[in-house]
Protein backbone atom coordinates (compact mmCIF):
# COMPACT_ATOMS: atom_id res chain seq x y z
CA UNK A 1 0.00 0.00 0.00
CA UNK A 2 1.46 3.14 -1.13
CA UNK A 3 1.54 6.27 1.61
CA UNK A 4 -0.53 8.89 1.38
CA UNK A 5 0.53 12.40 0.59
CA UNK A 6 2.66 13.82 3.65
CA UNK A 7 3.04 11.02 4.94
CA UNK A 8 6.74 10.58 4.59
CA UNK A 9 6.91 14.09 6.18
CA UNK A 10 7.29 11.77 9.21
CA UNK A 11 10.24 10.11 8.01
CA UNK A 12 12.72 13.19 8.40
CA UNK A 13 15.76 13.16 9.92
CA UNK A 14 16.16 15.23 13.03
CA UNK A 15 14.54 14.09 16.64
CA UNK A 16 11.36 15.87 15.74
CA UNK A 17 9.36 16.72 12.97
CA UNK A 18 6.65 19.06 13.03
CA UNK A 19 6.07 18.58 16.48
CA UNK A 20 6.23 14.57 16.01
CA UNK A 21 8.64 11.92 16.50
CA UNK A 22 10.71 11.61 13.74
CA UNK A 23 11.77 8.06 12.16
CA UNK A 24 15.53 8.70 13.55
CA UNK A 25 14.33 8.61 17.17
CA UNK A 26 12.07 5.53 16.74
CA UNK A 27 14.98 3.62 14.96
CA UNK A 28 17.68 4.68 17.79
CA UNK A 29 14.79 3.47 20.77
CA UNK A 30 14.58 -0.03 18.92
CA UNK A 31 18.23 -0.52 17.88
CA UNK A 32 19.09 -2.05 21.86
CA UNK A 33 16.23 -3.98 22.26
CA UNK A 34 16.75 -5.59 18.70
CA UNK A 35 20.54 -5.57 19.38
CA UNK A 36 19.86 -7.62 22.44
CA UNK A 37 17.35 -10.18 21.00
CA UNK A 38 20.20 -10.68 18.19
CA UNK A 39 22.37 -11.56 20.72
CA UNK A 40 20.68 -13.37 22.74
CA UNK A 41 19.29 -15.59 19.55
CA UNK A 42 22.47 -16.33 18.15
CA UNK A 43 23.81 -17.73 21.06
CA UNK A 44 20.61 -19.84 21.64
CA UNK A 45 21.36 -20.91 18.06
CA UNK A 46 25.12 -22.12 18.66
CA UNK A 47 23.60 -24.13 21.14
CA UNK A 48 26.85 -24.15 23.27
CA UNK A 49 25.00 -23.09 26.83
CA UNK A 50 23.11 -25.25 29.19
CA UNK A 51 19.07 -25.53 29.10
CA UNK A 52 18.48 -23.68 32.26
CA UNK A 53 20.75 -20.87 30.26
CA UNK A 54 18.95 -20.96 27.08
CA UNK A 55 15.33 -20.92 29.25
CA UNK A 56 16.75 -17.61 30.96
CA UNK A 57 17.92 -16.24 27.33
CA UNK A 58 14.57 -17.49 25.74
CA UNK A 59 12.93 -15.74 28.59
CA UNK A 60 15.21 -12.81 28.08
CA UNK A 61 14.07 -12.33 24.27
CA UNK A 62 10.34 -12.52 24.97
CA UNK A 63 10.24 -10.07 27.81
CA UNK A 64 12.53 -7.65 25.53
CA UNK A 65 10.53 -7.79 22.83
CA UNK A 66 7.27 -7.17 24.56
CA UNK A 67 9.24 -4.01 26.15
CA UNK A 68 9.49 -3.24 22.34
CA UNK A 69 6.48 -3.53 21.31
CA UNK A 70 4.78 -1.32 23.53
CA UNK A 71 6.94 1.42 22.41
CA UNK A 72 6.18 0.59 18.45
CA UNK A 73 2.16 0.63 19.57
CA UNK A 74 2.83 3.96 22.04
CA UNK A 75 4.57 5.57 19.33
CA UNK A 76 1.88 4.77 16.91
CA UNK A 77 -0.67 5.82 18.84
CA UNK A 78 0.75 9.29 19.93
CA UNK A 79 1.04 9.79 16.02
CA UNK A 80 -2.41 9.65 15.81
CA UNK A 81 -2.66 11.75 19.02
CA UNK A 82 -4.82 14.28 17.09
CA UNK A 83 -6.92 12.49 15.04
CA UNK A 84 -8.30 10.83 17.95
CA UNK A 85 -10.53 11.45 20.48
CA UNK A 86 -9.86 10.33 23.97
CA UNK A 87 -12.22 9.87 26.63
CA UNK A 88 -11.41 11.80 29.99
CA UNK A 89 -12.99 10.02 33.35
CA UNK A 90 -12.36 9.51 36.78
CA UNK A 91 -10.14 6.67 37.76
CA UNK A 92 -9.05 5.38 40.56
CA UNK A 93 -5.46 5.53 40.03
CA UNK A 94 -4.61 2.78 42.74
CA UNK A 95 -6.56 -0.12 41.43
CA UNK A 96 -4.53 0.74 37.75
CA UNK A 97 -1.21 0.93 39.38
CA UNK A 98 -2.01 -2.66 41.21
CA UNK A 99 -2.65 -4.21 37.99
CA UNK A 100 0.48 -2.43 36.04
CA UNK A 101 2.25 -3.58 38.65
CA UNK A 102 0.75 -7.24 38.68
CA UNK A 103 1.34 -7.15 34.75
CA UNK A 104 5.32 -5.52 35.22
CA UNK A 105 6.13 -8.30 38.06
CA UNK A 106 7.57 -10.75 35.77
CA UNK A 107 9.55 -8.10 34.07
CA UNK A 108 11.18 -6.86 37.23
CA UNK A 109 11.77 -10.35 38.46
CA UNK A 110 13.33 -11.59 35.51
CA UNK A 111 15.96 -8.18 36.14
CA UNK A 112 15.94 -9.07 39.68
CA UNK A 113 14.00 -5.87 40.68
CA UNK A 114 10.53 -5.53 42.18
CA UNK A 115 8.05 -2.78 41.63
CA UNK A 116 5.47 -2.32 44.56
CA UNK A 117 2.86 0.18 45.06
CA UNK A 118 2.79 2.48 48.52
CA UNK A 119 -0.88 1.94 48.94
CA UNK A 120 -2.78 4.66 50.29
CA UNK A 121 -5.36 4.61 52.88
CA UNK A 122 -7.90 6.75 51.10
CA UNK A 123 -8.16 6.29 47.43
CA UNK A 124 -7.80 9.60 44.95
CA UNK A 125 -10.16 9.70 41.86
CA UNK A 126 -8.04 11.70 38.87
CA UNK A 127 -9.56 12.47 35.79
CA UNK A 128 -7.61 10.66 32.55
CA UNK A 129 -8.13 8.28 29.65
CA UNK A 130 -7.75 5.24 31.49
CA UNK A 131 -4.94 3.91 28.11
CA UNK A 132 -3.41 6.88 27.88
CA UNK A 133 -2.00 7.01 31.98
CA UNK A 134 -1.28 3.13 31.63
CA UNK A 135 1.00 3.88 28.75
CA UNK A 136 2.52 6.76 30.80
CA UNK A 137 3.01 4.95 33.45
CA UNK A 138 4.31 1.50 31.68
CA UNK A 139 6.78 3.83 29.85
CA UNK A 140 7.93 5.34 33.13
CA UNK A 141 7.66 2.09 34.58
CA UNK A 142 10.61 0.70 31.77
CA UNK A 143 12.75 3.75 32.17
CA UNK A 144 13.10 3.06 36.29
CA UNK A 145 14.27 -0.30 35.33
CA UNK A 146 16.96 0.64 33.31
CA UNK A 147 18.01 3.36 35.91
CA UNK A 148 17.32 1.43 39.26
CA UNK A 149 19.93 -1.11 41.01
CA UNK A 150 19.85 -4.74 40.93
CA UNK A 151 17.81 -5.86 44.06
CA UNK A 152 15.86 -2.64 44.45
CA UNK A 153 12.52 -1.93 44.74
CA UNK A 154 10.96 0.26 41.75
CA UNK A 155 8.53 2.28 44.17
CA UNK A 156 5.01 3.88 42.45
CA UNK A 157 3.58 6.53 44.64
CA UNK A 158 0.30 8.25 44.46
CA UNK A 159 0.25 11.94 46.15
CA UNK A 160 -2.45 14.48 46.13
CA UNK A 161 -1.07 18.11 45.33
CA UNK A 162 -2.35 21.70 45.54
CA UNK A 163 -4.92 21.11 47.71
CA UNK A 164 -6.01 18.23 46.12
CA UNK A 165 -7.10 19.71 42.90
CA UNK A 166 -3.91 17.89 41.40
CA UNK A 167 -2.56 14.10 41.62
CA UNK A 168 0.39 12.91 40.79
CA UNK A 169 1.33 9.39 40.39
CA UNK A 170 5.48 8.95 40.22
CA UNK A 171 7.56 6.50 39.58
CA UNK A 172 10.87 6.29 42.03
CA UNK A 173 13.75 4.49 41.28
CA UNK A 174 16.87 3.62 43.45
CA UNK A 175 19.77 4.01 41.12
CA UNK A 176 22.69 6.40 41.10
CA UNK A 177 21.08 10.04 40.99
CA UNK A 178 21.15 11.65 37.53
CA UNK A 179 24.04 13.89 37.24
CA UNK A 180 23.60 17.39 37.65
CA UNK A 181 23.92 18.79 33.98
CA UNK A 182 21.71 15.62 32.72
CA UNK A 183 19.09 16.72 35.13
CA UNK A 184 19.50 20.40 33.83
CA UNK A 185 18.95 19.75 30.77
CA UNK A 186 15.81 17.57 31.75
CA UNK A 187 14.18 19.91 34.04
CA UNK A 188 14.29 22.22 31.28
CA UNK A 189 13.15 20.52 28.74
CA UNK A 190 10.33 18.71 30.43
CA UNK A 191 8.91 22.41 31.22
CA UNK A 192 8.60 22.31 26.96
CA UNK A 193 5.96 19.79 26.52
CA UNK A 194 6.98 19.77 22.39
CA UNK A 195 10.24 19.11 23.27
CA UNK A 196 12.11 15.50 23.47
CA UNK A 197 13.22 14.32 26.88
CA UNK A 198 16.19 12.35 27.05
CA UNK A 199 16.07 10.07 30.25
CA UNK A 200 18.86 8.17 29.72
CA UNK A 201 21.96 9.14 28.00
CA UNK A 202 21.74 6.39 25.39
CA UNK A 203 18.23 7.10 24.68
CA UNK A 204 16.47 9.30 22.30
CA UNK A 205 13.77 10.26 24.38
CA UNK A 206 11.36 9.17 22.53
CA UNK A 207 9.43 6.95 25.15
CA UNK A 208 9.09 10.42 27.67
CA UNK A 209 8.69 12.01 24.62
CA UNK A 210 5.67 10.26 23.58
CA UNK A 211 5.07 10.39 27.20
CA UNK A 212 4.23 13.94 27.39
CA UNK A 213 2.29 14.17 24.98
CA UNK A 214 -0.21 11.99 26.39
CA UNK A 215 -0.20 13.55 29.85
CA UNK A 216 -0.83 16.90 27.45
CA UNK A 217 -4.19 14.89 25.87
CA UNK A 218 -5.36 14.81 29.15
CA UNK A 219 -4.46 18.27 30.66
CA UNK A 220 -1.80 17.14 32.71
CA UNK A 221 2.00 17.30 32.52
CA UNK A 222 5.08 15.17 33.50
CA UNK A 223 8.23 15.70 35.49
CA UNK A 224 11.32 14.55 37.13
CA UNK A 225 12.39 15.01 40.85
CA UNK A 226 16.03 13.83 41.49
CA UNK A 227 17.19 12.16 44.64
CA UNK A 228 20.63 11.84 46.26
CA UNK A 229 19.90 8.04 45.02
CA UNK A 230 17.69 7.97 42.42
CA UNK A 231 14.81 9.95 40.58
CA UNK A 232 11.09 10.29 40.81
CA UNK A 233 9.63 10.65 36.72
CA UNK A 234 5.74 11.65 37.23
CA UNK A 235 2.54 12.31 35.80
CA UNK A 236 0.55 15.36 37.38
CA UNK A 237 -3.32 14.98 36.33
CA UNK A 238 -6.35 16.86 37.60
CA UNK A 239 -8.08 15.54 41.04
CA UNK A 240 -11.84 14.60 39.86
CA UNK A 241 -14.57 16.09 42.29
CA UNK A 242 -16.59 13.45 41.91
CA UNK A 243 -15.38 12.19 45.92
CA UNK A 244 -16.68 15.66 47.23
CA UNK A 245 -20.20 15.12 45.44
CA UNK A 246 -20.59 11.98 47.33
CA UNK B 1 46.84 -20.25 35.93
CA UNK B 2 44.62 -17.30 36.67
CA UNK B 3 42.19 -16.83 33.79
CA UNK B 4 42.38 -13.34 32.78
CA UNK B 5 39.88 -10.80 33.72
CA UNK B 6 37.50 -9.08 32.26
CA UNK B 7 35.61 -5.82 32.98
CA UNK B 8 32.44 -5.40 31.21
CA UNK B 9 30.78 -1.76 31.78
CA UNK B 10 27.61 -2.02 30.23
CA UNK B 11 24.28 -0.57 31.53
CA UNK B 12 21.84 -3.00 29.64
CA UNK B 13 21.87 -5.69 32.03
CA UNK B 14 20.64 -8.67 30.39
CA UNK B 15 23.03 -7.24 27.35
CA UNK B 16 26.08 -7.11 29.98
CA UNK B 17 24.60 -10.84 31.28
CA UNK B 18 25.13 -11.92 27.24
CA UNK B 19 28.48 -10.19 27.53
CA UNK B 20 29.98 -12.26 30.56
CA UNK B 21 27.97 -15.04 29.62
CA UNK B 22 30.08 -15.71 26.18
CA UNK B 23 33.31 -14.70 27.75
CA UNK B 24 32.96 -16.66 30.47
CA UNK B 25 31.90 -19.29 28.57
CA UNK B 26 35.67 -18.58 26.76
CA UNK B 27 37.54 -18.76 29.58
CA UNK B 28 37.91 -15.48 31.00
CA UNK B 29 36.94 -14.15 34.57
CA UNK B 30 34.25 -11.26 33.77
CA UNK B 31 33.19 -8.59 36.13
CA UNK B 32 30.40 -6.42 35.60
CA UNK B 33 29.32 -2.83 36.11
CA UNK B 34 26.76 -0.30 35.13
CA UNK B 35 28.20 3.27 35.36
CA UNK B 36 31.71 4.85 34.69
CA UNK B 37 31.90 5.63 38.36
CA UNK B 38 31.45 2.12 39.24
CA UNK B 39 34.23 1.01 36.67
CA UNK B 40 36.17 3.51 38.46
CA UNK B 41 36.37 1.47 41.47
CA UNK B 42 36.02 -1.62 39.96
CA UNK B 43 39.25 -0.93 37.98
CA UNK B 44 40.51 -0.12 41.48
CA UNK B 45 40.01 -3.09 43.11
CA UNK B 46 40.14 -5.86 40.06
CA UNK B 47 43.05 -4.41 37.81
CA UNK B 48 41.22 -5.90 34.87
CA UNK B 49 43.15 -7.20 31.44
CA UNK B 50 40.89 -5.56 29.34
CA UNK B 51 37.49 -3.62 29.71
CA UNK B 52 34.12 -3.50 27.44
CA UNK B 53 32.99 -0.71 27.12
CA UNK B 54 29.92 0.77 26.33
CA UNK B 55 29.48 4.14 24.88
CA UNK B 56 26.63 5.89 26.78
CA UNK B 57 26.47 4.93 30.18
CA UNK B 58 23.80 6.24 32.48
CA UNK B 59 25.69 9.14 34.61
CA UNK B 60 29.05 9.79 32.89
CA UNK B 61 29.57 8.61 29.45
CA UNK B 62 31.98 6.39 28.60
CA UNK B 63 34.52 9.17 26.87
CA UNK B 64 34.79 10.62 30.57
CA UNK B 65 35.82 7.34 31.41
CA UNK B 66 38.34 7.03 28.93
CA UNK B 67 40.04 10.30 30.03
CA UNK B 68 40.13 9.28 33.90
CA UNK B 69 41.78 6.16 32.76
CA UNK B 70 44.50 8.23 30.63
CA UNK B 71 45.53 10.27 33.96
CA UNK B 72 47.26 7.28 35.74
CA UNK B 73 49.95 5.16 34.11
CA UNK B 74 48.66 1.98 35.34
CA UNK B 75 45.10 2.43 34.29
CA UNK B 76 46.17 4.17 30.73
CA UNK B 77 47.43 0.83 29.57
CA UNK B 78 44.46 -1.40 29.69
CA UNK B 79 43.23 -2.32 26.26
CA UNK B 80 39.55 -0.91 25.59
CA UNK B 81 37.13 -2.77 23.36
CA UNK B 82 34.26 -0.06 22.81
CA UNK B 83 31.22 -1.98 22.25
CA UNK B 84 28.45 0.45 20.87
CA UNK B 85 24.97 0.89 19.10
CA UNK B 86 26.86 4.12 17.89
CA UNK B 87 29.88 2.26 16.35
CA UNK B 88 29.94 4.01 12.81
CA UNK B 89 30.09 7.82 14.45
CA UNK B 90 33.20 6.44 16.11
CA UNK B 91 37.15 6.43 14.44
CA UNK B 92 39.26 3.77 15.69
CA UNK B 93 42.09 6.44 14.88
CA UNK B 94 40.41 8.95 17.22
CA UNK B 95 40.28 6.92 19.95
CA UNK B 96 43.79 5.04 19.79
CA UNK B 97 45.05 7.53 21.97
CA UNK B 98 42.79 6.92 24.74
CA UNK B 99 43.59 2.99 25.14
CA UNK B 100 40.50 2.13 22.76
CA UNK B 101 41.87 -1.34 20.41
CA UNK B 102 38.73 -2.09 18.66
CA UNK B 103 35.17 -1.08 18.44
CA UNK B 104 32.11 -3.63 18.18
CA UNK B 105 28.87 -2.66 16.69
CA UNK B 106 26.18 -3.93 18.64
CA UNK B 107 23.57 -3.89 15.78
CA UNK B 108 25.74 -6.32 13.33
CA UNK B 109 28.13 -8.05 15.71
CA UNK B 110 27.97 -12.12 16.60
CA UNK B 111 28.75 -13.52 19.82
CA UNK B 112 31.91 -14.87 18.92
CA UNK B 113 33.31 -11.33 17.79
CA UNK B 114 33.84 -10.33 22.05
CA UNK B 115 35.91 -13.24 22.35
CA UNK B 116 37.89 -12.57 19.48
CA UNK B 117 38.66 -9.44 20.01
CA UNK B 118 39.28 -9.96 23.87
CA UNK B 119 41.83 -12.27 22.67
CA UNK B 120 43.26 -10.10 20.11
CA UNK B 121 43.57 -7.07 22.35
CA UNK B 122 45.37 -9.11 24.85
CA UNK B 123 47.73 -11.20 22.79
Amino acid sequence: MSAAKGEHDWFADGPLKDGLPSIVAAAHELKSPLALIRQLSLSIEDGIFCEDEQKRMLRQISLTSESALRLTSDLTRSVRLSEALFTLEPINPQQLCEDIVHELAPFFMAHDCKMKLKTRKHPLLLIANRDLLRRIIMNFSDNALHYTEENTTVEIQIRARDRGKIIRLGIRDYGPALSTNVFESLHGKLMNASTLIHARPQSSGLGLYISGQFADAMNGSIGVKRHRNGSTFYVDLQASNQLSLL
Amino acid sequence: MKPPSILVVEDDNWLSEQFSRVLSNAGYMVHRVSNALSAIEEIDDINPDAIILDVLLTGSTAFALLHELQSYGDTGNIPIIMCTNLANELKLDDLKPYGVKRILDKTTMIPNDLTVSVRSVLS
